[in-house]
């Protein structure tokens, strides 16, 4: 057997780990921005997951291998000073998307391109140390189970970019948002339980991952939580199991991997009679943003307030 | 040993009502065991009664809400029929190529069908990632094309060896085939990571998704195919003195190697198209009837089918139960609790000699 | 029932293994195949049970046809290869009922004729008390004369013995050839054999060939084939031939003078 569990939003570190071997696990706090530095000014000093980073000018030539990385680059105002991201980062469309991939990555296509700053989400296939070998700066930004680490990596972003201040008016514009879409919500959809599924064969996410805690900032409760001394936060739950806890809100994060919809959840064996599907609560999100911890939660949260105010309307 | 009792002295080792018997019993309770017992929780008084419902000529109703109803009846019977559909398939497969292949370590992924059907199943992955609206999904009839061509292309390659020496090349050629196809695989899915996920979990193997829909499109694939094998057991006894003997004897032996493997890997592929790559049982089925009834196929074979079903719910039930509300992949727990028991049974049989 | 074999020509993997071999016995004799290792003795043997491709006739009976179906075939022929496969788990009783084989069908199971045809042969070879024994746990003798039980019980009339006694120690080599010629007679068996100890074809011969490099030598009574200087000629072995007296033949190998 390949492995044991299959941790789906980390599908790519959980893939690579199980072809190549090589465990690149994420820890800490990223994005601890040096005080000394002031925004704009080079070199800029910052630690990072892979330790400290010194950049000695402003960056000019970067690679992305990360689509969450991607996403903050282009957030933050970095955009122009992108120019390959790896084979995975779908947003935005502006993005210069090359064959580069994050997962296997080739040292050599990489050097190619001669970049001033790679960024990655892990050390696959060694890369970090390769690239060091070369003297090409790497900002490893893996993934993270916290909003503030969310927060803390587009902080770093920014400094090792040139774009603190953007950075900052970023974050402060996504707190906001969540906040005012969090108390939007009727304090009666408060404690509602939701299933949150990864593909279709029920993987789901508990509230100690990163996707777990959005659905946790409306005070929902998880389904999947049960589960979680079971599994890395990414257990596979029993189809009868889901049916029998009835959760009042279904929200697909399989819409676009596995082609998931309110009709094919209807059409699965038992699932008709759920009240969820009887009364459509049953919610599609898109895959992307439900997978990456990116600016990008502050829509995902909206889609959680819409169909929280679908379903209060309800009675 | 309770196997060679005084009655069937100097009988031959043709299969007992008793041991049938005794399998058909094994299987019923397992099977009811797997329908009582689940994450769901639900009253045995109710899972009994929803269950009588569906039987003509009672007039049973069932005690359970509908919600619980459609939890017995949709999710969990199917998921134990299909395992045990599986279960048998897989089993009387692996006993069937270790007997017309003389091969122990014989089973469906010799040949390369595991490995044909997971390629199968990566490239309907990848080419139709969003095709829930069809009818069947593509992902299983990819499985079960990509099985059988590789079944096709390790038989023509291994017939070209010789005829004599045609076992070893065919064995010899499905390590081949089987290794090209995991690495056309391989390559498919790292061209396209976004399918990754989709394509583990298959590979993975389980009965997550069970739909009396799968049982309907499985059955007919693994009741004949293992009616064809069991009709064959007297036969397959017979090949194991060697093609020229079996030839000498009245039988074409390798025109019965073409049949049975071509039915064997018929169902194989039918039953791994729905369940995904679950290993072992296709070796730990027969070889361990085989220390307890005998190495005569009259034998392994029927009880095969039984044992083979039994195992694999009983294997499904540990999946969802264990760590419930989580699932475990089940190839997982087939390799898990099939190991250690043929050991077990290796060491006992081994003493009592 | 006769055997006669015209122009018997094999090629095995595109060499020509036997070519253009004519002999035959009739019924209720016995053939022995005799020459030097590599002659094509095994070889014209598979041809003449039809497991392997041939060019020429084998006659059984007048019938021609006969390789054409495989059951009928072995209702008449039958085989005991010089290494019989002999699986070490299948038990005593199981092996010798796979020489009914032959006259059942596909998916038929024995009925009490055959189990009775099995019974007496397990009698006759004196293997009753070894029937739940495993072949693994028997001697070599005793294996042999399973294997000879098996062809027994498909009921044959003619047997095609390869090298029978390979392996066995001299008691046990006699034993076996001994119950042969007792069923030969009890039967009216054909018997077809190859032999490579020239003194055991010299007496339980009827006739010989003698096959040298995939060609008749000879053919004929076992005194006409067997002379010192065709054994010298084939064999490359200086022997004298003794009439032991009760028609049969000793062929002693005797060492030459040695040159000073």
């Amino acid at each position: 057997m390949y492995r044991l569990q299959i941790a789906p939003r980390l599908r790519s570190l959980a893939v690579v780990v199980a072809l190549s071997g090589s465990l690149g696990i994420a820890l800490g706090v990223t994005g601890a921005v040096s005080a000394a530095t002031k925004a704009g000014h080079f070199p800029v000093t910052v630690r990072l997951a892979n330790g400290v980073v010194t950049i000695p000018a402003r960056p000019t030539r970067i690679i992305s291998l990360s689509p969450t990385a991607t996403e903050d680059l282009f957030a933050v105002g970095a955009g122009h000073q992108v120019i390959a991201v790896d084979n995975d980062s779908t947003y935005p469309r502006s993005a210069p998307v090359s064959a580069l991939s994050g997962y296997t990555p080739n040292i050599e296509a990489i050097a190619h391109y001669n970049p001033d700053l790679v960024v990655v989400s892990g050390n696959e296939g060694g890369v970090i140390a390769a690239l060091a070998k070369l003297h090409i700066p790497v900002a490893e930004e893996p993934a993270t189970t916290t909003i503030s680490g969310a927060y803390g990596e587009i902080a770093s972003l920014g400094a090792l970019t040139g774009n603190s201040a953007a950075a900052q008016r970023l974050i402060s514009t996504m707190r906001a948002r969540i906040a005012a879409v969090v108390a939007a919500v009727p304090v009666a959809t408060r404690h509602l339980s939701y299933y949150v599924e990864l593909d279709q064969t029920y993987y789901s996410a508990t509230s100690a991952t990163f996707l777990g805690q959005i659905f946790s900032l409306f005070g929902l409760h998880n389904i999947a939580d049960a589960a979680s001394g079971a599994a890395t936060g990414y257990p596979q739950l029993s189809s009868e199991y889901i049916v029998a806890k009835n959760p009042r809100l279904i929200f697909l994060a399989d819409t676009l991997c596995c082609g998931q919809s309110v009709t094919t959840v209807r059409s699965r064996a038992g699932w008709s009679t759920m009240s969820a599907v009887a009364k459509g609560n049953v919610i599609g999100l898109n895959d992307d943003i439900a997978s990456r911890w990116g600016p990008r939660i502050v829509v995902l949260a909206q889609q959680i307030e819409r169909a929280l105010l679908h379903l209060s309307q309800q009675g | 040993m309770w196997v060679r009792s005084a009655r069937e002295r100097g009988v031959p080792s043709s299969c007992q009502p008793w041991q049938l018997l005794v399998g058909v019993l094994f299987l019923v309770g397992v099977m009811t065991l797997a329908a009582l017992i689940g994450p769901a929780d639900l009253p045995l008084g109710g899972v009994i009664s929803t269950l009588l419902e569906k039987l003509p000529l009672l007039h049973v109703h069932s005690t359970l809400s509908v919600t619980d109803q459609q939890v017995v009846w949709q999710i969990r019977m199917p998921r134990i029929v299909l395992g045990a559909l599986v279960g048998a398939m897989l089993a009387v497969a692996g006993a069937t190529y270790q007997g017309v292949f003389q091969n122990p370590l014989a089973d469906p992924y010799l040949l390369g069908v595991a490995a044909g059907a997971g390629l199968g199943a990566t490239l309907a992955i990848e080419l139709f990632p969003r095709t829930t609206s069809w009818p069947v999904s593509p992902v299983p009839l990819a499985a079960f094309a990509g099985g059988l061509v590789a079944a096709i292309v390790t038989f023509l390659l291994g017939r070209s060896g010789g005829r004599y020496r045609a076992t070893a090349t065919l064995v010899l050629a499905g390590v081949a085939v089987a290794a090209f196809f995991t690495a056309v695989q391989t390559f498919a899915q790292q061209r396209n990571t976004q399918n990754l996920q989709q394509t583990y979990a298959w590979i993975l193997g389980g009965l997550t998704t069970a739909s009396w829909q799968q049982v309907e499109i499985v059955a007919p694939y693994v009741v004949i195919s293992a009616g064809v094998l069991v009709a064959y057991r007297r036969v397959l006894d017979v090949m194991s003195v060697g093609d020229e003997e079996a030839d000498s004897l009245g039988i074409r032996a390798h025109r019965v190697r073409l049949v049975t493997v071509i039915f064997a890997t018929l169902g194989t592929a039918a039953a791994v198209s729905m369940s995904g790559l679950i290993g072992f049982v296709g070796i730990i089925i027969p070889h361990t009837l085989r220390l307890v009834v005998g190495s005569s196929y009259r034998r392994i074979l029927p009880l095969s089918v039984l044992f083979g079903a039994a195992f694999l719910v009983l294997a499904d039930l540990l999946a969802r139960t264990i760590a419930a509300p989580a699932e475990i992949p089940l190839g997982v727990i087939t390799a898990f609790f099939g190991a250690p028991f043929f050991l077990m049974v290796l060491r006992r049989a081994g003493g009592s000699r | 029932m006769s055997v006669r074999v015209r122009d018997l020509t094999v090629s095995l993997s595109g060499r020509v293994v036997t070519e253009a071999v004519t002999t035959g016995i009739d019924r209720g004799g016995w053939l022995g195949i005799i020459g030097p290792n590599g002659a094509g003795k095994s070889t014209i043997l598979r041809a003449i049970v039809g497991t392997i491709p041939y060019a020429g006739v084998v006659e059984i009976e007048g019938r021609g046809d006969i390789h054409h179906d495989r059951r009928e075939s072995a209702r008449m022929i039958a085989y005991v290869p010089q290494r019989p496969e002999l699986p070490p788990m299948m038990r005593v009783c199981d092996y010798v009922m796979l020489g009914r084989t032959p006259h059942l069908s596909l998916f038929a199971t024995e009925g009490p004729r055959d189990l009775q045809v099995v019974e007496e042969v397990l009698c006759r070879l004196e293997l009753a008390h070894l029937r739940d024994r495993t072949l693994s746990e028997i001697s070599g003798g005793e294996a042999q004369r399973a294997v000879l039980g098996r062809a027994l019980v498909q009921e044959a009339s003619v047997l095609v013995l390869d090298e029978p006694t390979t392996g066995l120690d001299l008691g046990h080599q006699e034993q076996v050839l001994e119950l042969t010629d007792e069923l030969r007679h009890e039967r009216g068996l054909t018997v077809i054999c190859a032999m490579h100890d020239l003194t055991v074809a010299g007496q339980f011969c009827d006739r010989l060939t003698l096959i040298d490099r995939g060609r008749v030598v000879v053919e004929g009574a076992v005194a006409e084939v067997l002379t010192p200087d065709r054994i010298r000629k084939h064999f490359g072995a200086a022997v004298e031939v003794v009439d032991d007296g009760v028609g049969g033949i000793i062929v002693v190998p005797r060492r030459r003078p040695r040159q000073r």
